[in-house]
């Protein structure tokens, strides 16, 4: 599924991703944690393809296709999702008219046909359903007056409407409250399946309690310092990052 | 409640306008009104170079050819440019050597007002208080420039523009007007001509001048204008604090304060320059008298990540146009202007900034903060400004504005040209009155109407008060405590 | 000094120039040299106008002309008002509309030129008690016209007054409205939506003064600049004094598109009571980056996600308008313009 090695990447200039190499097979959830400042948005950043990051070596794959030749939104129809940390604001666009001008133009880019309008319809009520969201919000502004938990739901709720392949969740925990956590792991825990991926990006060990991960990576100072099962995570917990801060 | 406290006794200790007193003082006059001869007058009464001389006399012809301006939201009668005397200034022995040749009177009135002007008065203050250099200047010249010597240990130049003229041509010719050009307005035209003190501070590269300059401007004759002139250059690395202020007495008559200030920023070097001005407002019910302030202040941000940053306290003068300006030039220069205008009686005040973004990744940010009360008017004129070159430039203005009574005006007239597609410009402004019901909430805790209403003027010009270094904060404090004397009820 | 009196006279010595404050953006002075000829008469047959479909009544001026539209005191009526230049001329029209106490009016409003002609129209709209007009307008006027509109609306008690005002720019294109606003929960709603691209100008200028107490006026102007295009804002609100308990709001927000187009911009506020609340805000910009990556993220390709984050941009102003029919058209017109 994806593979990424030796990568570093810089912002405004300045070096921030020092060698990363990272495999996630098809099929597995890896977490990827660390301190703060140790490069772990920046890689979700850099592997979808935001303006302002960039490669200066290595490379990343996605099913041995070059993921960083391609455009922001070719790599969302090849199937890679972000739920971002701080989702926007759109104005003025309602979420489900930005949700099926997205679900269209990944089905163009893959010649798939596009989605009816009845059929559409019929998969977001079910979608919202499942994730508690109320339909009448969906006729809202995406995002715009919504709460912090009412954006990640609303993150969660896209990633089920693109069914997207490689999914990417940043800091998908924080400001959500236990029950909200609950609602959006069950979530993103239905989208888990032999031929989907995903890379759970988090600071604190609480998110997997809910989305266990097959593997737990340390990012510190630009690449990954030390691997392990899901007992590394509870490790880190218990003793934090600081002996890694220093390895790195 | 510390604070309230402090406030209160601050309002009961103070009078109305405590620097309303004048001083009999020998003078020296030149002859009442302006021809080409006053022009040569001065420069012969400073000793200038020719050079000089020729300059003034340039301008003077200049300023003939051009039109006051009338643009400002301001009124008054015209000016009578020949009803007032263009240089004035305080008999002196021939080169005066220490302090002690200074007429006694002069050091009364600069006791009076609190500024020190004997070192070791400063040195004997509180141990780790901060220290200033003081240059005063006293009507048209600088009577007296404290910790010169100490200064020129590290190279920073601290002394008159008189002197300056006299003893470092070659940089007064190289930077004086070249921020504000001879003919870049009226005011500052009839400046070029006529000017008469002000300071000059050269900061070496690299150096971070170890204590904060000052300047105290004080009109005292009567009839006369004040037309100084300030120029401040910061070489490359360096860093230097400015404080001005500024007061006259009372005085039935209009007097003329036109003033130029010029600074200069190289690579990497920040100025921070901050003006405390309480020029004789006027008299409040009739509008009688008080300083037309008609200043121009201009910085020029030549080098790379330049900085310079004006923070203004206005509450004197009956009519104030002044707007300190950034022009910036350097790649990722930045600007920053903090204002609070307080208008009470019949003053009017047209005040403002521009920010003039001519590098990429220049910044800058304007927080303003006006208050009109009685029969007041006080208007916030601004430009920001950015060039097809200043890709990624950014601004931010706040502006807001506090009306309290019933016949004041509050104006905002901000400008904004943005000449390219990675230019960010924001801009937010309010006009409110004080809230009846947070008044009522402090009164209902025991307050006065008159404390309350300064605890809620101290909140909104709060963002502005920090910026200025913390001596001139409490000064400042107490001035916008007495501007608004008697403004509700 | 006056457009409408350079026009009659021909004297470009009328013309206001960049030395007047209020035209300090949109120097007609210093543009043009010499008047063309008055135009002449139109005796073709014109195509559509963008109403036409929506409105009963029509009153069309071609090459200029005058126009009165009286609606009688609780009369309700649609009517669309075409301003049509035909050819390289200059002329000037001048429209009176009259709505009696209570009156509704919904007035469908559209500048139309075809070449290089110089015109001027002066609207004076007078509104008794508890009337309402809603005024929408779509400038489309050619590229080497130089169009301007001046609008004088007095409103009376418990009147209301919206407007929305949607131009694509012309050599240059002034819309200038002043409202005399009486307070007495009369209230004004001053939009604009101004997208302008290639090397036209457009320029919204309104200025609103409160005359009485308990007033509230709501302006929303939005506008895309793209190319070497340049926009300017003017809005000036006054409140005088005894205008008591006035509540104004004035937004202007700018997207440039283009590293060579401008937008220029006054929001002003000019006050004089003490017991109001005004506020102005002024953005002017690129298109917000981190809400585009966010889109294209989604799978929504760049071209694509410009063209919906601007149309989103823009339909805040057009969801403004009162008058359903009319907010269709002028999304479609305005869709049409953001999607090249």
């Amino acid at each position: 599924m994806l593979s990424v090695s030796n990568l570093h990447a810089t912002v405004d200039g300045k070096p921030i991703l020092k060698g990363l190499t990272l495999d996630v097979p098809a099929g597995e959830v890896h977490a990827i944690m660390g301190p703060n400042g140790a490069g772990k948005s920046t890689l979700s950043y850099v592997l979808t393809g935001r303006q302002g990051y960039d490669v200066t070596e290595g490379g990343a794959t996605l099913d041995g296709e070059d993921l960083l030749a391609l455009e922001a939104n070719e790599r969302a129809a090849k199937g890679v999702f972000l739920s971002f940390q701080y989702p926007l604001e759109i104005p003025g666009v309602p979420a489900l008219t930005f949700i099926r001008t997205a679900l269209n133009a990944q089905k163009k880019s893959r010649g798939e046909p596009e989605i009816t309008a009845p059929a559409f319809l019929k998969l977001a009520r079910e979608k919202a359903a499942a994730l508690k969201i109320d339909f009448e919000m969906l006729k809202r502004a995406l995002n715009v007056g919504f709460s912090g938990g009412e954006k990640k739901r609303m993150e969660i709720f896209q990633m089920a409407m693109l069914s997207p392949r490689f999914l990417i969740l940043d800091e998908t925990d924080s400001g959500l409250d236990i029950d909200a956590l609950r609602i959006v792991s069950e979530g993103v825990n239905a989208m888990r399946s032999p031929d989907r991926a995903m890379l759970v990006i988090t600071h604190y060990q609480r998110l997997l309690d809910y989305i266990k991960p097959d593997r737990v990576h340390v990012l510190a100072g630009g690449r990954i310092v030390a691997s392990g099962g899901p007992e590394l995570a509870l490790e880190l917990e218990r003793d934090g990052y600081d002996r890694y801060a220093k390895a790195a | 409640m510390a604070a309230v406290k402090q406030t209160v006794e601050q309002v009961q200790g103070l009078e109305k306008y405590k620097h309303g007193f004048s001083s009999d003082i020998e003078q020296d006059f030149a002859p009442k009104g302006l021809n080409a001869d006053i022009v040569r007058f001065i420069s012969a009464k400073k000793n200038e170079p020719q050079w000089m001389l020729d300059s003034r006399l340039d301008a003077f012809e200049r300023w003939l050819a051009m039109d006051e301006p009338d643009w400002a939201k301001v009124n008054f009668p015209r000016i009578d440019y020949q009803d007032s005397y263009y240089y004035a200034a305080p008999k002196e022995k021939v080169g005066i050597a220490s302090l002690d040749e200074v007429d006694p009177e002069i050091l009364e009135v600069y006791k009076k007002l609190g500024i020190p002007l004997k070192e070791q008065e400063v040195l004997a203050g509180v141990v780790g208080s901060p220290r200033y250099a003081v240059d005063a200047v006293f009507d048209s010249v600088s009577v007296v420039t404290t910790f010169k010597k100490e200064l020129a240990q590290v190279g920073v130049i601290f002394c008159s523009m008189s002197e300056a003229i006299r003893e470092h041509p070659e940089l007064v010719k190289q930077y004086l007007g070249s921020v504000v050009p001879v003919s870049d307005n009226y005011f500052a035209c009839l400046n070029a001509a006529v000017f008469s003190d002000g300071s000059f501070v050269y900061v070496p590269p690299g150096v971070r001048c170890p204590m904060e300059l000052s300047t105290y401007f004080r009109i005292n004759a009567e009839n006369s204008g004040q037309f100084e002139r300030t120029l401040i250059i910061a070489d490359k690395g360096s860093y230097v604090s400015y404080l001005e202020g500024c007061t006259a007495p009372m005085r039935d008559e209009n007097q003329l304060h036109a003033a130029v200030v010029e600074l200069v920023t190289m690579d990497d070097a920040e100025i921070k320059y901050s003006t405390v001005q309480n020029w004789y407002p006027g008299d409040p019910e009739t509008g009688k008298g008080g300083i037309y302030n008609f200043v121009t202040k201009r910085a020029d941000c030549r080098g790379d990540r330049s900085k310079v940053s004006w923070t203004q306290v206005e509450t004197g003068s009956s009519i104030t146009w002044k707007y300190p300006s950034c022009v910036l030039r350097g790649e990722g220069s930045s600007g920053e202007f903090y204002s609070i205008a307080i208008t009470n009686g019949r003053q009017q005040a047209d005040t403002g900034t521009k920010m003039i973004h001519l590098g990429a990744n220049t910044r800058s940010r304007i927080i303003s903060k006006g208050i009109s009360a009685g029969r007041s008017s006080n208007t916030y004129r601004g430009l920001v400004s950015a060039h097809p070159k200043a890709k990624g430039a950014r601004n931010f203005t706040q502006c807001d504005s506090l009306l309290i009574g019933k016949h004041c005006a509050a104006h905002t007239v901000p400008y904004i040209e943005a000449r390219n597609g990675q230019a960010k410009f924001e801009h937010e402004a309010t006009t409110t009155r004080l809230s009846e019901d947070q008044l009522f909430y402090a009164m209902q805790r025991g307050l006065s109407q008159e404390e309350a209403v300064q605890l809620l003027v101290n909140g909104f010009v709060k963002d502005v008060l920090q910026e200025l270094p913390m001596e001139f904060a409490v000064e400042a404090q107490k001035l916008v405590a007495i501007s608004l004397e008697g403004s509700v009820g | 000094m006056s457009v409408a009196a350079a026009i009659r006279t021909r004297d470009v010595g009328e013309l206001p120039s960049r030395r007047d404050e209020d035209w300090r953006w949109t120097d007609l002075r210093g543009l043009i040299r010499v008047l063309p000829d008055a135009s002449e008469a139109f005796t073709g047959t014109l195509s559509p106008g963008p109403f036409d479909r929506l409105a009963a009544d029509h009153h069309v001026l071609v090459n200029g002309g005058d126009a009165r539209i009286d609606v009688a005191a609780g009369k309700k009526t649609l009517v669309a008002l075409r301003l049509v230049s035909r050819g390289v001329g200059a002329h000037a029209s001048r429209v009176t509309i009259n709505l009696g106490a209570g009156a509704r009016l919904r007035l469908l409003e559209s500048y139309e030129s075809d070449g290089a002609s110089v015109c001027q129209t002066a609207l004076t709209i007078t509104l008794a008690e508890g009337a309402a007009l809603e005024r929408i307008v779509l400038a489309q006027d050619h590229e080497d016209a130089v169009s301007v509109s001046q609008a004088e609306v007095r409103l009376s008690p418990t009147a209301d007054f919206g407007q929305t005002i949607v131009a694509s720019g012309a050599r240059r294109q002034r819309l200038e409205t002043r409202v005399v606003h009486p307070g007495g929960r009369a209230s004004a709603r001053m939009d604009g939506v101004y997208l302008v691209a290639d090397k036209r100008h457009t320029d919204h200028t309104t200025v609103v003064t409160h005359e009485g107490v308990d007033g509230t006026t709501s302006q929303l102007i939005k506008g895309v600049a793209r190319d070497q295009a340049r926009a300017v804002f003017q809005g000036k609100i006054i409140v005088s004094e005894g205008a008591d308990r006035t509540d104004a709001r004035m937004g202007h927000h700018a997207l440039i598109l283009s590293d060579r187009a401008e937008v220029d911009a006054k929001p002003e506020l000019e006050i004089y009571a003490d017991d109001v609340s005004c506020a102005h805000g002024n953005t002017v910009g690129a298109m917000d980056e981190d809400a585009l990556f966010y889109a294209r993220q989604r799978g929504i390709p760049e071209p694509e996600a410009r063209a919906m984050l601007t149309e989103a941009f823009i339909g805040q102003v057009i969801d403004r308008i009162w008058f359903e029919d009319a907010r269709k058209v002028v999304r479609k017109w305005a869709a049409e313009r953001l999607r090249v």
